[in-house]
């Protein structure tokens, strides 16, 4: 699935991250207005005052998602599923609108030099560059202008810095009028060029040549200036206006789809249908879970609104404020309690309605804002004498990190605790500072001014990845020994395999073959005699491979591919007691295998099924055994018991070539067939041996499947695409394309995507596994992929050595 | 004492879905048998409709055993139908994946999927490694791994396995059947040779794979030629593809046509008996040119064990019919003109088959009204009778050595003999094909597709892809109009030898071969698989054998999931 992403924010960056991590089989494609890659908009002040660059602020991609900048998406065709730029036209299969908001301004500033507004990085750019020497006013008083002011009074160049608000309030209307005059005072005394500016408004204002000479405000007026505005902010959803339903941003349910299901917005652009515009990062995060799980198609509650907690640390002081859901600003019941100290500069201000808390903010308090959010949830009472004996320091020191209620002196503990040195050390104690990021800088100073021994601290680090690595190889350890605690069924052990392999003179071609598995199951060296391990308990475990409307050809692959000699191992180390192919008994005789392993290993065995389930005529396209069983009786009568029902090949995952149009004997696969989603689906025609063991030895080793994509396929083995790994992807990439069956090109091995490879369709690891020993593959024997690890669209749609025109146009 | 049924259901180790029914007397003698394929997938009516250069991606899924086989002779008939050539490169790189096929498919058929009708894995572990050693010797002078140590060490292996109680795929077998005939010793040979096979067969698949891709379902023909010209241009990937068959050759030198000749001697009573013995009529198609103008196997009809007159082969003579089949009632008719629609009877309550009715998703193909077997054996005495250069020598030199006569081939174990015979021709002879690449390569010739434009090839066209392949002869028809598939249909070796009764009641060769043969006990028939396996039977494609010519499919549209 070809999925693109409109912007290049925040909650861009985190949807590409955790679709790469969820569902790394897809592409995914950011296409962003701006000239720089991601970065993070809660830093740009640290731009301006040039405490960091453009790039220490760039948020992490993940390898393998694409980035097109400076293209600005100007149109969206839903019914063609692309999106235009001025130059360029992408296709789409799921489109993400993330495009954030742009900053409102009260009157015309284009083309304007010394007029700015703070919401990009060209414009902290031009911010830092301009103001040397000149009157700033910021226009908005809200945390953005006050931050902004905050980086101002960093920068030497300003002359003189106003920072003006139409009202009586700065941060929020719900400020008292002490905490406005708190916060004012602060502001003023800390530097002596910043003067507020209250009830006031631009009155006129001259401008000559793309310059503002001068503005008019209620008081004053003011020349020279440099203007910022800060005054809010409107969704861009400019673009989809008329093509998506768009009310002040585009409108989405709670899953984050707007009214084409093919589309989805988060972030600032999302409006929800009750009017709700995201505002937090925290917000936009939990908005891009909701919509990936929709899109991936898992289960999710979708988003709601919830209390948050939110900090501003500006100049002196530190701003906390907590917000219930249920805050009306305007509601006539609120009622409010104020402590304040001059002394310590601190306000705590609570907003109550009905009892109960709706609101707090506080400047530099040492109230628990975690606490108080649990009390919003939880709609406690309010007990005035309560909050009034909390008004001191807790116990836990500072609130450090707001999103992960981190206090000061929780963190040095953990800081000294585990002798941590860098910020990146923290991860595995704490998220503070991760969430947002706002902190980021606060802890990481924490981090710093926090003493440990560096010896120590080395010791602990080797200590603690030494741990974690033990951890999960004793959980393996576990696994392997309780296999060999089970009833034992074949008495192959450590020991006797070791002899029998030295009878067959295999045991050096088993080493390489133990790397080989170990190394396609993504597992590091460490893991070699675990893997070996894991392979002499395979024999435990009793394996029933049911043959239904099949070709053998899994089968067929399953004996022969695999390396040399190892099949023997496979024959004799899997305890494969039921396979029509192979065993000894027929008739009756291997009817009677089959009831006793369903009898007597009950929950215990694994079910391996090759071939389609015809469903058409009852099921009576195909029937087994003396009593004339269909292959959908036998199946469920199989399945029912079995600790695992993995469908081996294509035409088990959903019926396959049997199941290609038209479908004669309503054939599907085992899942549908079983009506179940557990189904370990192992695709591929045939599929790679190398995927049925290595997926064996994963429950084996771990006590799980490995882990599976959307699709039920381990992503060890299918989370690749056959093109990403392709040996001729340089020839693709260098434009050298194979035009004519044995044409030169052919003969140099070059790329085959003309004569109809549909390598980039197909998720499948044969680029890397290679088949028959590794002797060879579909490409390397110079035809290309037709992606039949797909299922029955691999045979309806792929199965061509054509190149598919309309996917080029995405379908 | 009334005769009774036996049913035998699933019939393993071959390919699919098999069912035998026999009829036996109170003296427990086969009197009437049927032959039932029991899985219907309709891979020709899914060919319908499409582009016929798509042909090989659907059409070499009717088997995965066999797979390169019907890859090849589906393109092949829509090459025939538009007229277009192949190149020689092409042809022999054809041929050259064929033959290795025909090597991999005749070993594993012997060795993992019927000789544990003739080995008794048990008995084997009572075996004295040494005299082992020495019965090896009887039938060649160099037998295969034959050390003392290697022998020992396969009976401590199988020992160990066997005492583990849990046998695996050797679990419930007929062990201690008394229609064993290997001394321990004997069967310690054919053990230490299966497993042996197994990476035999895994490295054939290799030498199949360098110029395919990979097998099963290989990857490298399209309608005109094969792709892997880079392949054939390295002349690492020749050697690398004859040392292979080298390997193979000298397994089949020293351990497949000595294990024969073992299988020879100690079942030689069961053979002179002419257990497994049918009607007597064979067919084979014959090809597979090298050199100037050499061909590896010759084509006729012989009729009633009749090797003086051999027929030759013309396939306007073949009908197929549908009597005793799930289809619509239709006279004998050419597989060009066939109209078929599964009409299903279901089995009996207690799941037998209806013996009086129709009982099974294959079809009866005749020849000149004849049914007719097919197969190695009859590649062997078609090419002996012919006095075939290449033929007659291997098989005199068989006879020679074990006494038998020519008529002994025509049962269940000569089926194995002749099978074993063809597989060291094939062997022999695949060195000839290398060389005419090499000597075709050698004078520039780099070739490997025949040009053609798709859109100036005639709309409406019939072609046919005739070949032997392991299991006998197989044909694919196409019809093609308005330049897609319009019809399409496959008649393959197993529809041959598996067919059942005709309208007129006469049995199939599975079927006639199994009358007389005397069970030794009931409850185990496996004199019945011994006959059957020799066949080497392989469902999955005879059981779609359907022609849907001009009849709306949704006549026997059942339930509401056969959405057709």
């Amino acid at each position: 699935m070809r999925i693109v992403i409109v912007g290049g924010g925040i909650a861009a960056a985190y949807m590409a991250n955790a679709l790469k991590e969820q569902a790394p089989q897809h592409e995914v494609l950011i296409v962003s207005k701006e000239e720089y890659p991601p970065y993070d908009r809660i830093h740009l002040c640290d731009l301006i005052n040039k405490s960091k660059s453009i790039e220490e602020i760039a948020l992490e991609l993940p390898s393998g998602v694409k980035l097109e900048l400076n293209a600005e998406v100007l149109q969206v065709d839903r019914k063609a599923k692309r999106i235009y730029t001025k130059t360029s036209a992408f296709a789409y299969d799921i489109l993400i609108i993330a495009t954030g908001s742009s900053p409102r301004t009260l009157f015309g500033i284009d083309g304007m030099k010394n007029a700015a507004t703070f919401r990009s990085a060209n414009d902290s750019a031009c911010i830092a560059g301009c103001t040397k020497g000149k009157n700033v006013i910021v226009m908005g008083v809200g945390p953005i202008g006050l931050e902004l002011l905050d980086t101002l009074c960093m920068l030497e160049g300003p002359k003189k810095i106003y920072l003006v608000s139409r009202g009586k309030h700065l941060y929020d209307k719900a400020m008292t009028p002490s905490s406005v005059a708190m916060m004012k005072r602060i502001y003023e005394e800390a530097d002596p060029r910043v003067e507020i500016l209250l009830n006031e408004e631009i009155l006129d204002k001259t401008v000559e040549e793309n310059t503002l000479q001068k503005v008019v405000l209620t008081s004053r007026t003011i020349e020279d200036p440099f203007i910022i505005f800060g005054v809010g902010i409107t969704p861009s959803a400019e673009f989809v206006k008329g093509v998506l339903d768009v009310d002040k941003g585009i409108l989405v349910d709670e899953h984050m789809r707007t009214c084409d299901p093919s589309i989805y917005a988060v972030g600032e652009v999302a409006q929800l249908h009750n009017g709700y515009i995201a505002g937090r990062v925290r917000e936009c995060t939990l908005q891009a879970e909701a919509a990936i799980a929709s899109i991936l198609g898992k289960e999710h509650p979708g988003f709601a609104e919830f209390v948050t907690i939110d900090g501003l640390k500006v100049g002196k002081f530190l701003l906390a404020d907590v917000t219930s859901t249920d805050y009306r600003p305007k509601d006539e019941k609120n009622e409010e309690i104020v402590i304040s100290s001059k002394k310590e500069g601190r306000v705590d201000h609570y907003i109550t309605n009905d009892e109960r808390l709706v609101r707090f903010i506080g400047i530099n308090t040492n109230i628990d804002v975690a606490g108080l959010k649990r009390m919003i949830e939880k709609k406690e009472k309010v007990d005035a004498a309560y909050l009034y004996s909390n008004r001191l320091q807790s116990k836990r020191g500072k609130l450090i990190c707001s999103c992960a209620s981190a206090y000061e002196k929780d963190l040095v503990e953990i800081i000294t605790a585990n002798a941590l040195q860098s910020f990146a050390d923290l991860k595995p104690f704490s998220e503070a500072g991760r969430i947002c990021g706002r902190c980021k800088n606060d802890v990481a100073q924490l981090i710093a001014d926090t003493p440990v021994d560096p010896e120590e601290a080395a010791r602990l680090k080797a200590e603690r990845e030494e741990a974690a690595k033990k951890e999960e190889m004793e959980t393996v350890r576990r696994r392997i020994k309780k296999f060999n605690a089970l009833h034992p069924k074949n008495t192959i052990d450590e020991e006797n395999l070791e002899e029998a392999m030295k009878a067959f003179d295999v045991s050096q071609e088993y080493n390489k073959w133990v790397s080989m598995i170990t190394a396609n199951m993504r597992l590091g060296p460490e893991y070699e005699p675990l893997v070996k391990q894991g392979v002499e308990q395979l024999n435990k475990i009793p394996i029933i491979w049911l043959e239904l409307a099949d070709c053998t050809g899994n089968s067929e692959g399953f004996i022969k591919s695999t390396r040399p000699k190892v099949d023997e191992l496979i024959l004799k180390y899997i305890s494969l007691d039921y396979h029509e192919l192979l065993m000894a008994a027929s008739g009756d005789q291997s009817e009677t295998v089959l009831e006793e392993i369903i009898k007597k290993d009950a929950g215990k065995y694994i079910l391996m099924v090759e071939g389609a389930i015809p469903l058409g005529l009852e099921g009576k396209f195909l029937r087994i055994g003396p009593k004339g069983e269909t292959g959908d009786q036998l199946l469920k009568r199989v399945a029912k018991d079995a600790l695992a029902v993995i469908a081996v090949g294509s035409c088990a995952f959903d019926g396959g070539v049997v199941a290609a149009a038209p479908n004669p004997t309503g054939a599907v696969g085992v899942a549908e067939a079983l009506g179940r989603d557990d189904i370990i689906n192992l695709p591929g025609c045939p599929v790679n041996p190398i995927s049925i063991v290595g997926t064996l030895l994963h429950y084996i080793m771990f006590e799980e499947f490995p882990k599976l994509d959307a699709k039920n396929r381990p992503e060890w083995a299918y989370g690749y695409r056959i093109h990403d790994n392709c040996e001729r992807r340089g020839h693709y990439d260098l434009d050298e394309f194979v035009l004519e069956w044995g044409d030169e090109g052919a003969k140099k091995g070059w790329c085959l995507f003309k004569m109809g490879c549909k390598g980039p369709y197909a998720e499948l690891n044969c680029s890397l596994a290679k088949f028959n020993d590794g002797t060879s593959w579909p490409v390397q024997a110079g035809h290309g992929c037709f992606a039949c690890g797909l299922g029955k669209v691999a045979f309806d749609k792929y199965a061509t050595n054509r190149v598919i025109e309309e996917d080029e146009n995405g379908k | 004492m009334a005769s009774k049924k036996i049913v035998i259901d699933p019939i393993t180790r071959i390919e699919g879905h098999l069912r035998i029914e026999v009829e036996v007397d109170e003296n427990n003698v086969v009197t009437e048998a049927w032959a039932s394929g029991q899985l219907f997938r309709g891979i020709e009516i899914i060919l319908k409709g499409r582009d016929p250069r798509d042909v090989g991606f659907i059409a070499q899924r009717i088997c995965g055993v066999c797979t390169n086989v019907h890859y090849r002779a589906s393109i092949s008939a829509v090459e025939d139908a538009y007229g277009i050539g192949l190149p020689k490169n092409a042809e022999i790189i054809r041929n050259l994946v064929t033959l290795a096929l025909f090597v991999q498919d005749h070993i594993i058929h012997y060795y993992h999927l019927h000789s544990l009708d003739y080995v008794d894995v048990v008995s084997a572990l009572e075996a004295e490694p040494s005299q082992a050693v020495e019965c090896a010797k009887k039938y060649h002078e160099h037998p295969y791994r034959n050390s003392h140590a290697n022998i020992s060490a396969v009976k401590e292996k199988l020992s160990s396995f066997v005492k583990a109680g849990r046998l695996g795929l050797f679990a419930n077998g007929y062990w201690g059947h008394s229609a064993y005939k290997f001394s321990p010793e004997e069967n310690l040979v054919h053990m230490s040779h299966y497993l042996e096979a197994l990476r035999i067969q895994s490295e054939l698949g290799k030498a199949v794979a360098i110029f395919a891709g990979k097998t099963p379902h290989p990857q490298n023909l399209v309608v005109g030629g094969v792709t892997s010209v880079a392949d054939m241009l390295n002349p690492q990937r020749l050697n690398d593809f004859m040392f292979i068959l080298k390997d193979a050759h000298d397994f089949i030198e020293r351990a497949y046509i000595p294990d024969m000749k073992m299988a020879v001697s100690a079942y030689r009573d069961e053979i002179k008996s002419g257990h497994g013995r049918g009607s007597g009529n064979f067919m084979a198609v014959g090809g597979y040119r090298f050199g100037k103008a050499e061909q590896l196997f010759e084509g006729g009809v012989i009729n009633g064990h009749d090797f003086e007159h051999i027929d030759s082969f013309d396939d306007g003579y073949i009908t197929e019919e549908a009597g005793r089949s799930w289809y619509v009632d239709e006279e004998p008719t050419s597989p060009y003109e066939g109209k078929t629609e599964p009409f299903y009877t279901d089995l009996n309550e207690d799941g037998t088959l209806k013996s009086e009715g129709k009982y099974s998703w294959i079809k009866a193909p005749r020849y000149k009204g004849e049914p007719m077997e097919v197969g190695p054996v009859a590649r062997m005495l078609i090419g002996y009778s012919k006095g075939s250069k290449i033929i007659k020598p291997y098989v005199q030199k068989f006879m020679d050595d074990t006494g038998l006569e020519l008529l002994d081939f025509s049962t269940s174990l000569g089926r194995n003999a002749a099978r074993a015979i063809e597989a060291q021709i094939c062997c022999d002879y695949i060195f000839d094909f290398c060389s005419d690449l090499i000597e075709n390569i050698k004078y520039y010739d780099e070739q490997t597709w025949t040009k053609y434009v798709f859109e100036e090839l005639p709309k409406e066209a019939k072609g046919r892809g005739i070949f032997e392949v392991p299991r006998g002869v197989l044909s694919h028809f196409v019809r093609i109009e308005d330049a897609k598939i319009s019809n399409f249909q496959a008649v393959v070796p197993t529809t041959w030898n598996a067919s059942p009764k005709d309208a007129s009641g006469i049995r199939g060769p599975y079927e006639e071969s199994l009358i007389g043969i005397s069970l030794a006990d009931a409850s185990s028939p496996l004199e019945v698989l011994r006959v059957i396996h020799s066949f080497d039977p392989c469902l999955a494609c005879a059981v779609h054998i359907i022609d849907t010519k001009g009849r709306e499919l949704s006549v026997y549209k059942v339930g509401t999931l056969c959405n057709v």
